[in-house]
């Protein structure tokens, strides 16, 4: 085998070509000199060190590693790199296709949120890799110890490596006598026993190997919890900077409202309407070339504005649907004849016989008065061509009685008759509607064109408030409000102090959940602290929500809101410049008629803000209206206007429990058949004292006590529906109520808030039960209104909040615990590492 | 002590202690083994037992026979470990949700899950990609496996029995040490020295019967076996990526619908079994054509990564099969002829 020792080869070959080549030359070697006497010949002294960083140290160490690896990389695709350079390439890899992972499912998830988590989860999972042995394993053992178990070492050859790597090759002779002693000191290892280097290294080894165990026996627990806890607990913080983000960016939107709509880049679509324009200049304007302008004006615009723009095309262009019959038309008519009979097969003469020339077509026209001037319906020419052909194919039958084409000729035109798709015209329709009257103009070109300027600008104005609304408003994951209301959501949690048991009972069904919430406000109620607690912290919530939309607040003047003032000049704008084409249609979709702007396209633009945040703040309105209710019923106050003395003490207590039924499963269904509840048809009348509230529950005298089989709906009662109409939104607040909430933010809104469900809600129409109304009075408003007014069940909306924290209290219970017995279990296994018995000390001589 | 797989040298070598033969030395050097499938498959479970048994139990006592090898082979475990971690991170708790909760979180779960085994799946599978061209093309194979036997150090005073140690490694397991030893022929077996080394240098297009094959080879060799290794390491990340992808892709939900183990109940396995390779398909095809959101991205994202994964298996090869260090070829009129004079300046 050849040599290859190092001394040996000094030995064995010549010195000066045998020198060992290295980046690092030890300064002042000569190697003749060393040779010179054999007898001490030993291995080079080592170039290697141990490294030291700190902190500061890494911006410059990440520098080397990248340079280290792209030469790596270089020297691997060239077949010359080393197996460290591999190994480094190997993790570079990894890092790649975790990175490509991340990257692909980047692109299948929808919102900026999960988007960035791919990409959090795969950074805190390598973060989590390399943390865990620094944190529980390098430290612990280091400040128990004192010993560096990850210590790592930079080679002659600049390679950085892990000290304890191979336990059969450990570079002792990097670390000087005065540190090893340091680290027996801090060991303890006594100072007077043989061979004490060889001793504490022993113990140091013993303790690195024992950690590195420990490091590859839960590595494997460690990381992907490690990981999974960091993006759970990074979920809030992320979501909050990216709800900030969000709501910088939608203000950026607008502010910067000309640039913004400077992006959007129309050139293809002018770039076709001239080609469309220019191709058909000075033609008859035929359906496919006013379908292809108004299909290149209105795309992307709503179907009301389209088709009104249509109208005001048609009219602008004169298209009333209007052809001429040219000797053209009739040519074409005589060759589509032809094609329709050819496949009888009869002979060029014979179908002259039976198909009428341009000539007799024109007769037969004239003679009907359908030649000359304009007509949109060909139902009378075609009639005459019946005639004709019935005629010829009569005289062409008579005259061939033994010819079989004959008979087939009268099918054949029964054929062509019926010929037409369903939809579309019969192929002589369309020579008849091959010339229109109409004529594409100069003038009509230059209209359209303008026309089109304008549309385009309003379009990409419409686009940029659009995705301002989108942002902020939208029914969607992650957008401005959809992050308030959960913010919100899960802080009510915290507000109304729910117990783990009460969260995990309240889950499973909105019943269940309907009564955790009850139970949860009568206990809030009860006491006055507690409640006034309570208000506050919903006043906050919701003064939160009012700040946050407050650019939104469209009952705000024009100054005050930029996106009303947006909405407002955009299509303001664009409909003065309209006017000077008199598209009266397209101005009327856009931005109504004679001052009344209900269902224009702006109106929609400014009904689609208000009605989703009034959606979110009715919910939220529900729940306080609901704890006021509540209030004053625990504390029976405020409640004689409608408990009246003469009240029977049993419709009392039935109208209380409706009113709390309503209040927390209550549906906007609920309120439109007026609700439904079962009562005692013969009450106690001779007792109608007051109800007895004990810690916030009504103690029933005679409600619940009659048989249910007893009970009926009252279809007819419809005081008491006002009765408890009034109860839930009539009556004044309570003055602890009002106290907290008169001087704040929100007060006038929730005031209107309870104004309009007892009006429009209460003052809503329903067919089985027409009386049934507050006051007597009926308000008419849209299904949609009355829908928002109600918000959602206070019920479901609590159980969709059981729901998500149960399951991630469950998960972090779960995994955290985990996480916890890990980080306990190996912590406590460094009080047993390195234990090694301590060897004789040197005795002296006496 | 597992005794080592397979021996070129003796193929009738048995795996199984005889009786009586459990303190006996079979093995006293190291031996080549042959690369087939049995004995990947067997120095597989003899590592993966070991990094989980033998290993870390010396570790955790601070053994001083401890070593570099065990260290690289208990790497396994926080593999093996994590990959179950992983799946009971997104599976464990979903038991405890409400249904409808449950059916969601289940579905990202079972997609973890698969993920996590389509990812091991795809990287072993994609290596062979790499080294079987590789030994096609040049007669190198980058993978054969040999035993390593070492004796250990006594640890305790009467500690006398096994201290013979056998390791599993690979030839060119090292571009730096690699164990051009290990390649030579058996003079006693009858086997021509350079008999491997000849067959590579055929292969490569070097010629025959050549005075020194193995220091011909052995440059092209590390060459190779360095453009392998790297080409090994970026494809075989890149395809597991792949894997991770396919599994997120939609028409697995079909299969989770059914999905048994209950292998005993033939009907159901049976149709859990048709409807795994009918979701495999259209998951490629989803994952290749992209799903119905119709953008660009979705459209091109998952073509994009299937074709880096492919370049990066077709670029290895090619530059691994490309060799640089090939000598130049020698004519017939640079060759000293030894019955003529020659004259050296």
């Amino acid at each position: 085998m050849r040599p290859t020792n190092l001394i040996q080869s000094y030995v064995n070959s010549s010195p000066i070509t045998q020198q060992y080549n290295t980046d690092k030359t030890v300064r002042d070697f000569d190697v003749r000199k060393e040779l010179s006497n054999r007898t001490f010949i030993k291995p080079l002294p080592s170039n290697g060190k141990l490294i030291h960083n700190t902190i500061f140290d890494v911006p410059s160490e990440i520098a080397k590693d990248i340079k280290y690896d792209t030469n790596a990389l270089r020297h691997a695709v060239k077949g010359k790199a080393n197996d460290h350079e591999l190994g480094r390439l190997n993790d570079v890899a990894m890092k790649t296709g975790g990175l490509a992972i991340a990257a692909y499912l980047f692109t299948k998830k929808q919102t900026p949120m999960t988007k960035l988590f791919e990409f959090i989860g795969l950074g805190s999972f390598f973060a989590a890799m390399d943390l865990w042995p620094k944190l529980m394993i390098q430290l612990p053992a280091w400040l128990i110890h004192g010993v560096n178990v990850r210590q790592k070492y930079e080679d002659s050859y600049g390679r950085k490596k892990m000290f304890y790597q191979d336990h059969q090759f450990i570079p002792w002779d990097l670390y000087s006598e005065k540190e090893i002693n340091k680290i027996g000191d801090r060991l303890r290892v006594p100072k007077d026993i043989p061979n004490r280097r060889e001793f504490i290294q022993e113990k140091m080894r013993k303790i690195a190997l024992q950690n590195n165990t420990m490091w590859m026996l839960t590595a494997g627990f460690a990381t992907p919890l490690m990981s999974a806890l960091i993006c759970n607990r990074l979920e809030q913080p992320i979501a909050k900077y990216l709800d900030k983000k969000n709501d910088q960016k939608a203000s950026a939107l607008l502010t910067n409202f000309s640039s913004e709509i400077n992006k959007y880049n129309f050139t293809k679509e002018t770039e076709e309407l001239s080609t469309i324009l220019s191709k058909n200049k000075d033609k008859p304007i035929i359906p496919k070339v006013i379908n292809e302008i108004h299909a290149n004006l209105a795309s992307g615009m709503d179907n009301v504005v389209s088709q009104a723009i249509r109208k005001d095309l048609e009219k602008m262009l004169q298209y009333d649907k209007k052809y001429s019959i040219t000797s053209q038309t009739l040519i074409n008519v005589n060759k589509v004849l032809k094609e329709a009979f050819a496949p009888v097969g009869l002979s060029n003469d014979e179908l002259k016989q039976i198909i009428p020339d341009e000539r007799a077509l024109s007769e037969a026209f004239a003679s009907h008065n359908l030649l000359g001037g304009n007509f949109s319906d060909f139902s009378e020419h075609s009639k005459v061509l019946q005639r004709l052909l019935e005629e010829k194919i009569t005289q062409f039958g008579t005259a061939n009685p033994d010819n079989p084409k004959a008979a087939k000729l009268d099918f054949m035109l029964t054929k062509f008759l019926h010929s037409a798709e369903h939809g579309k015209n019969s192929k002589l329709i369309d020579v008849f509607k091959a010339k229109s009257a109409a004529v594409l103009t100069d003038e009509n070109i230059k209209n359209i064109k303008s026309i089109s300027t304008v549309l385009n600008k309003l379009k990409a104005e419409v686009s940029v408030l659009d995705k301002y609304a989108y942002i902020k408003v939208a029914q969607a994951p992650e957008t401005g409000l959809a992050n308030s209301w959960n913010t919100i959501n899960n802080s009510f949690l915290k507000l109304m102090h729910f117990t783990p048991e009460e969260i995990k009972k309240g889950r499973y069904d909105s019943e269940i959940a309907g009564e955790v919430l009850r139970n949860r406000l009568e206990q809030i109620t009860a006491n006055k602290e507690t409640y006034q607690e309570f208000v506050a912290g919903m006043q906050q919530l919701l003064a939160s929500l009012q700040d946050k939309m407050q650019p939104l607040d469209m009952s705000q003047d024009e100054s005050k809101n930029l996106y009303k003032t947006l909405v407002n000049s955009s299509f303001d704008e664009a409909a003065g410049n309209l006017g000077k084409y008199g598209m009266n249609h397209a101005i009327e979709a856009l931005v109504g008629m004679d001052g009344i702007q209900k269902t224009s396209a702006k109106d929609l633009m400014y009904e689609f803000v208000i009605g989703r945040i009034d959606g979110v703040k009715s919910s939220l309105y529900k729940l306080l209206d609901a704890a006021d209710v509540f209030y004053k019923i625990s504390h029976n106050q405020g409640l004689e206007n409608i408990l009246t003395k003469d009240m029977p003490r049993e419709v009392k207590e039935e109208l209380v429990e409706g009113v709390k039924q309503i209040l927390i499963g209550g549906h906007a269904s609920d309120y439109s058949v007026k609700f439904w509840q079962k009562r005692n048809p013969n009450p106690n009348r001779e007792d109608c004292s007051d109800i007895e509230v004990v810690n916030g529950k009504v103690k029933n005298k005679y409600h619940g006590k009659t048989p249910s089989s007893q009970l009926v709906e009252f279809a007819n009662d419809r005081v008491y529906f006002e009765k408890l109409m009034k109860l839930m939104y009539g009556n004044d607040l309570h003055p602890d109520t009002l106290n907290k909430l008169t001087s704040t933010v929100i007060f006038d809104d929730f005031k209107n808030y309870r104004e309009a469900v007892l009006k429009f809600l209460g003052g809503d129409e329903y067919f089985a039960k027409p009386n049934f109304l507050v006051d007597g009075q009926r308000h008419i408003s849209s299904s949609e209104y009355k829908f928002r007014l109600a918000g959602c069940s206070l019920d479901g909306m609590f159980q969709n909040l059981f729901n998500n924290s149960f399951n991630n209290n469950k998960w972090f219970s779960v995994f955290g615990k985990l996480g916890a017995v890990l980080v306990g279990a190996t912590l406590l296994s460094q009080f047993f590492i390195g234990r090694t018995k301590n060897p004789d000390r040197i005795m002296e001589d006496k | 002590m597992i005794l080592p797989i397979s021996n070129i040298c003796g193929k009738n070598l048995s795996f199984k202690a005889k009786d009586g033969e459990e303190n006996a030395i079979p093995q006293t050097k190291e031996m080549l083994l042959n690369n087939n499938f049995s004995t990947r498959t067997r120095i597989g479970l003899d590592k993966m037992t070991k990094a989980f048994t033998i290993y870390p139990a010396k570790g955790l006592k601070g053994s001083k026979n401890s070593n570099f090898y065990e260290f690289l082979t208990m790497g396994t475990v926080p593999y093996i470990v994590g990959s179950f971690m992983l799946i009971s991170i997104f599976n464990s708790v979903n038991k405890s949700f409400a249904h409808f909760n449950r059916s969601f979180a289940s579905k990202l779960g079972n997609k973890m899950a698969l993920g996590v085994g389509l990812y091991a799946l795809f990287k072993s599978v994609a290596k062979p990609l790499i080294t079987t061209p590789v030994k096609w093309f040049t007669g190198i194979d980058t993978e054969i496996p040999y035993s390593k036997v070492y004796s250990s150090l006594q640890e305790e005073p009467d500690d006398y029995n096994n201290l013979t140690n056998i390791e599993y490694h690979k030839v060119g397991e090292s571009v730096d040490f690699t164990r051009w030893d290990l390649l030579y022929g058996n003079r006693n077996k009858g086997e021509a020295p350079n008999f491997r080394y000849d067959k590579i240098a055929k292969k490569v297009g070097l010629g025959e019967n050549l005075n020194d094959s193995d220091q011909e080879v052995k440059p092209i060799y590390k060459e190779v076996l360095i453009k392998t290794k790297l080409a090994k390491s970026f494809s075989s990340y890149m395809w597991a990526a792949v894997g991770v992808m396919l599994a997120f892709q939609k028409p697995w939900e079909d299969y989770f619908n059914v999905a048994t183990l209950k292998f005993w109940k033939g009907k159901e396995f049976g149709h859990s079994l048709k409807v795994l390779s009918n979701s495999f398909k259209e998951s490629v095809k989803e994952l290749y054509k992209g799903g119905m959101s119709g953008s660009k991205v979705d459209k091109y994202s998952g073509k994009v990564m299937l074709g880096l994964a492919v370049l990066s298996t077709v670029l290895g090869v090619a530059n691994a099969i490309h060799i640089n260090n090939k000598p130049s070829k020698v004519t017939e009129a640079d060759v000293m002829k030894n019955h003529k004079e020659s004259v050296v300046n």
